[in-house]
């Protein structure tokens, strides 16, 4: 097989970069570019750690060819906070606990991400069936859960947690 | 306890902002120059000799670097104890179950390393195959190892109390078997590898682990190189859940080749590879037999478990006594009798697993169900008749300091409207309950205990360093709470350096739920002794008695005036300047009795404290589907006290998650012929989002004595009740006591079947009477 070149718009960074056509943008963003926020767990399409936005929608960087991404804005994790400064979201899950060993965080912020830029104040049911792509094994869901309603809608009585300070 | 500053509050975790920015390295994700690709060629048999191996062709591959198989091993046998010593990294003559490690190859890429692995050329004569456990125990001539006549592995004999006579006095006996399938961790990270040999020899290595310590002794005896020269590097971790505890082949393999071809090797594994080659739960089958009073009292119970060990050694001898100490620390009983064999089968390796049992655990409550149900009392009412009490000895000699099992069924009864509840709901909607304990610990010999050191830098900031592994818990920021707490500073002041074996000194790692209680005590005295020091300087500078001074917020004060003060900063300066050093060591060892072992000796003080918890489930049961929807889960749980209670409801929700929704309703491996069928997430159910019910969490404290500030282990545990939970809850909807576990709704629908024909036939036979 030969190599090819082509152009990847990462997180508003143009990139050149040599592939195989076989290749999924995952390997491309983990093993040529670095990305690596970006996870593999079961590399089937299934977990969700993966998940990267093409077009501001959430896809499974496993399954997608590398090639596909040519032309389209991928954002990934390493694209969500505007250098330092992290999105409502991301300090949302800190501040509630929605963190533990972190593997299949980036995924859930992405999904996540792109369910409030599509419905801005979703509902508990609404969340639930956007994360239901994504596997975590450590929380039981209800953190993150309620780290993504809060950053829809900071409410008082949600639970004690900093970012509404 | 209210003048802490950071102890007892909900403090966001310190390492998790390097995770929501995906910067945190996980071992797939490490890059070193010149780095190598890694693959393990595994046996397609079940039972198969070796009886040649031919690499020529996969090393002329261009692009391979090397070939190992078991002769580059020198035949080096690892286990977790001396008499467990039965597997070799990669095997020489025999394979015992698919999956298990025949050769290993370094590549300049995956793909040049698959392709090297299809030319390897193994020649195997296949053997007949074992898979069930009472077939591998009844067979006296087909052994996995020759030295384990009839296949068993361990067995643990516990015998206490006078069992005969109690039972004669029994007022009511029943006899009962409990059957559970295989459940698999499924970490979110996949198990990976990265090893290198410097320049100086010494060994490095990168993994996911629940304790560096225990790498790095079995590689320096592998390797027979000194253990200062073998360093477990710090890295990110992606769950662990009792099953990254001792070395994986993928280790030795992975460091093999470094050092055949110089250069690092990177191995990850596949999904498959996950669920097959590291460890799975335990399959199992328990007979309880369980004698009590007219009042519910147990007065004598006969334990007797065989749970399929899979092909090696492993955990073992802790494996098969865990299930049992769980339930004799929950509950009292005087004379109990537990007989565990452990069983070799050529499947996948068993290693311990958050529930500890669920055929086991499940067993022992439903049983309770099922004699109060026979007494006429209520399930809460017998599990308070037999509920562990501070200050009693459990069965096996161990003194239970603090405990608030009472208290935990109390609260959670009333959270959950238990009482309003049992008896009264609609058909095919139920509540069940289910109690757990767990130990803080248990004697881990010379590697039981642990200590912190800690530096102060010139800036007047520290570096804690601690043997204490993160494998998602919350580790880092229980160890950095504490030390930012005992020092006066705040918790950005504190550089922690830990689970690193060439910079932090031995720690019995996360594996036995001591982490807190040993390693967070260790770095609490050490930062104590530093505390101190620094006490001594600022009490001269501020002319008071450094016994009048406390330390908050980067400033020494004196208590009563707290105006009077000097930054911590001013006080380091000034001790360097007066040629004095500002760091200090802590250490804590566990009192236990170091006599106690598992198969020889499995009585005395396991360890310093146990923790205890109830869990209440509500769920509805779809009859034509079977089907079972949670409605809502309550976890009470006597934590000792909570050092960071947003950290420990996580610990909570997570363990309703993996033990009860995931452990109960749709976890568990199937086979065909020795070969796991479902090892993927596709195949094999977790929960999801979706799935989860809405959990209420109840912290509880006892304040353990020994524990610092009162903590012992925080939650893990209330797997195990969320699991005895969750099968209370379906069998009350159905009406059906259930024995094999998980509850799947093919078993639901079957005995809501076998009940209905059952009820037609009484309905039948009383018309025939009548008429």
């Amino acid at each position: 097989m030969e190599k090819i070149e082509i152009t990847l718009n990462i997180n508003d960074n143009p990139y050149e970069v040599m592939i195989y056509p076989n290749d999924t943008l995952l390997d491309v963003l983990r093993d040529k570019l670095d990305l690596t926020g970006s996870k593999e767990s079961c590399g089937e399409g299934v977990c969700g750690s993966c998940t990267v936005h093409m077009d501001g929608k959430p896809v499974r960087a496993c399954l997608t060819l590398a090639m596909e991404a040519q032309g389209a804005k991928i954002k990934t994790v390493e694209g969500l906070a505007n250098v330092d400064e992290l999105s409502n979201l991301q300090q949302s899950f800190i501040d509630h606990g929605a963190v533990q060993c972190g593997f299949c965080t980036p995924g859930m912020l992405m999904s996540a991400d792109a369910l409030l830029r599509e419905n801005p104040n979703p509902d508990e049911k609404a969340i639930r069936k956007a994360l239901a792509g994504n596997i975590c094994r450590c929380t039981g869901y209800a953190k993150i859960v309620q780290a993504v309603a809060h950053a829809a809608q900071p409410q008082d009585d949600c639970c004690d947690c900093k970012s509404k300070e | 306890m209210s003048d802490h500053t950071l102890i007892g509050t909900r403090m966001p975790r310190v390492d998790s902002r390097a995770k929501v920015m995906g910067k945190a390295k996980y071992t797939a994700d490490l890059k070193l120059p010149h780095m190598l690709v890694g693959k393990i060629k595994r046996s397609p048999y079940a039972h198969a000799r070796i009886l040649n191996i031919d690499t020529s062709k996969a090393e002329a591959l261009p692009g391979v670097k090397a070939v190992v198989t078991g002769k580059d091993t020198e035949g080096v046998k690892w286990g977790v104890f001396p008499y467990t010593r039965d597997q070799q990294f990669i095997q020489i003559e025999k394979a015992r179950y698919i999956g298990d490690e025949v050769a290993g190859v370094a590549a300049i890429d995956e793909e040049t390393a698959l392709r090297a692995l299809d030319l390897i050329e193994v020649e195997y004569e296949e053997l007949p195959a074992i898979f069930d456990p009472m077939e591998a125990m009844a067979s006296d001539t087909e052994l996995i190892h020759e030295d384990f006549p009839n296949n068993i592995n361990i067995h643990v004999n516990i015998d206490t109390g006078n069992v005969e006579e109690n039972f004669e006095k029994a007022y009511y006996i029943r006899e009962d078997t409990f059957m559970a399938s295989e459940e698999s961790y499924f970490h979110a990270e996949p198990y990976a590898v990265v090893a290198r040999f410097d320049h100086e020899g010494c060994l490095e290595v990168w993994c996911p682990n629940a304790g560096p310590h225990m790498k790095s002794k079995p590689l320096s005896n592998s390797f027979k190189i000194p253990l200062h020269k073998v360093k477990i590097k710090k890295i990110a971790i992606g769950g662990a859940f009792g099953g990254r505890s001792e070395i994986c082949p993928a280790d030795y393999i992975c460091a093999l080749l470094a050092k055949k071809t110089d250069k690092p090797v990177k191995i990850v594994f596949t999904r498959e590879e996950n669920t097959i080659a590291t460890r799975q739960g335990h399959a199992m089958i328990t007979t309880h037999k369980t004698g009590v009073d007219r009042e519910g009292r147990v007065l004598a119970r006969e334990t007797t478990c065989y749970m399929d060990g899979g092909a090696y050694s492993s955990t073992g001898p802790i494996a098969t006594s865990v299930p049992f100490l769980s339930m004799e620390q929950a509950y009292r009983m005087e004379s109990v009798r537990y007989n565990g064999y452990r069983i070799y089968t050529n499947k996948p390796i068993r290693g311990m697993i958050r529930v500890h049992g669920r055929g086991f655990a499940c067993g022992v409550d439903t049983q309770l169900d099922m004699i109060a149900d026979h007494l006429g009392i209520d399930p809460v009412e017998i599990r308070l008749k037999n509920s562990r009490q501070p200050g009693d000895y459990t069965s096996t000699k161990s003194y239970v300091s603090s405990c608030a099992m009472d208290e935990t069924i109390h609260k959670a009864v009333e959270k959950s409207g238990f009482k309003e509840k049992w008896g009264k709901l609609p058909p095919f909607h139920g509540i069940g309950i289910g109690t757990n304990s767990v130990q803080t610990g248990f004697p881990m010999g010379i590697r039981g205990g642990s200590q912190s050191f800690i530096k102060f830098n010139e800036d007047g900031e520290a570096t804690v360093m601690s043997g204490v592994v993160d494998n998602g818990q919350g580790n880092e920021n229980m160890l950095v709470q504490i030390a930012a707490e005992e020092l006066g500073l705040l918790p950005e002041d504190i550089h922690l350096v830990n689970a690193d074996t060439e910079t932090t000194s031995s720690d019995p790692g996360s594996y036995s739920q001591v982490s807190t209680f040993v390693g967070g005590h260790a770095v609490k005295i050490a930062a104590e002794n530093c505390r101190e020091k620094l006490f001594k300087v600022a009490a001269k500078v501020l002319k008071v008695d450094p016994q009048e001074l406390a330390a908050k917020n980067r400033l020494i004060f004196v208590r009563d005036d707290p105006e009077k003060s000097i930054p911590i900063k001013k006080v380091v300066r000034i001790s360097l300047l007066n040629f004095t050093s500002v760091n200090a060591e802590g250490g804590y060892w566990p009192k236990v009795d170091m006599k106690r072992e598992w198969v020889k000796n499995p009585y005395g003080q396991m360890c310093e404290a146990f923790s205890f918890g109830t869990t209440i489930v509500e769920v509805k049961v779809d009859p034509d589907t079977g089907q079972v929807e949670v409605l809502e889960a309550t976890a009470a749980q006597d934590v000792g006290y909570a050092l960071n209670p947003l950290i420990l409801e996580g610990q909570f929700e997570g363990s309703i998650a993996m033990g009860g929704q995931g452990g109960m309703l749709t976890e568990y491996h199937e086979w065909m012929d020795g070969r796991c069928i479902n090892p993927t997430m596709l195949d094999y159910k977790v929960p999801l989002a979706c799935d989860m019910p809405r959990i209420n969490n109840i912290i509880v404290e006892s304040i353990d004595p020994k524990g610092p500030y009162g903590a012992k282990e925080a939650g893990m545990s209330i797997a195990m009740s969320a699991a005895q939970g969750y099968s209370g809850a379906v069998s009350n909807a159905i009406g059906v006591f259930l024995d094999s576990f998980p509850l799947t709704p093919d078993k639901i629908l079957a005995a809501i079947k076998e009940k209905e024909t059952r009820q037609l036939k009484r309905e039948n036979a009383d018309k025939t009477e009548v008429n």
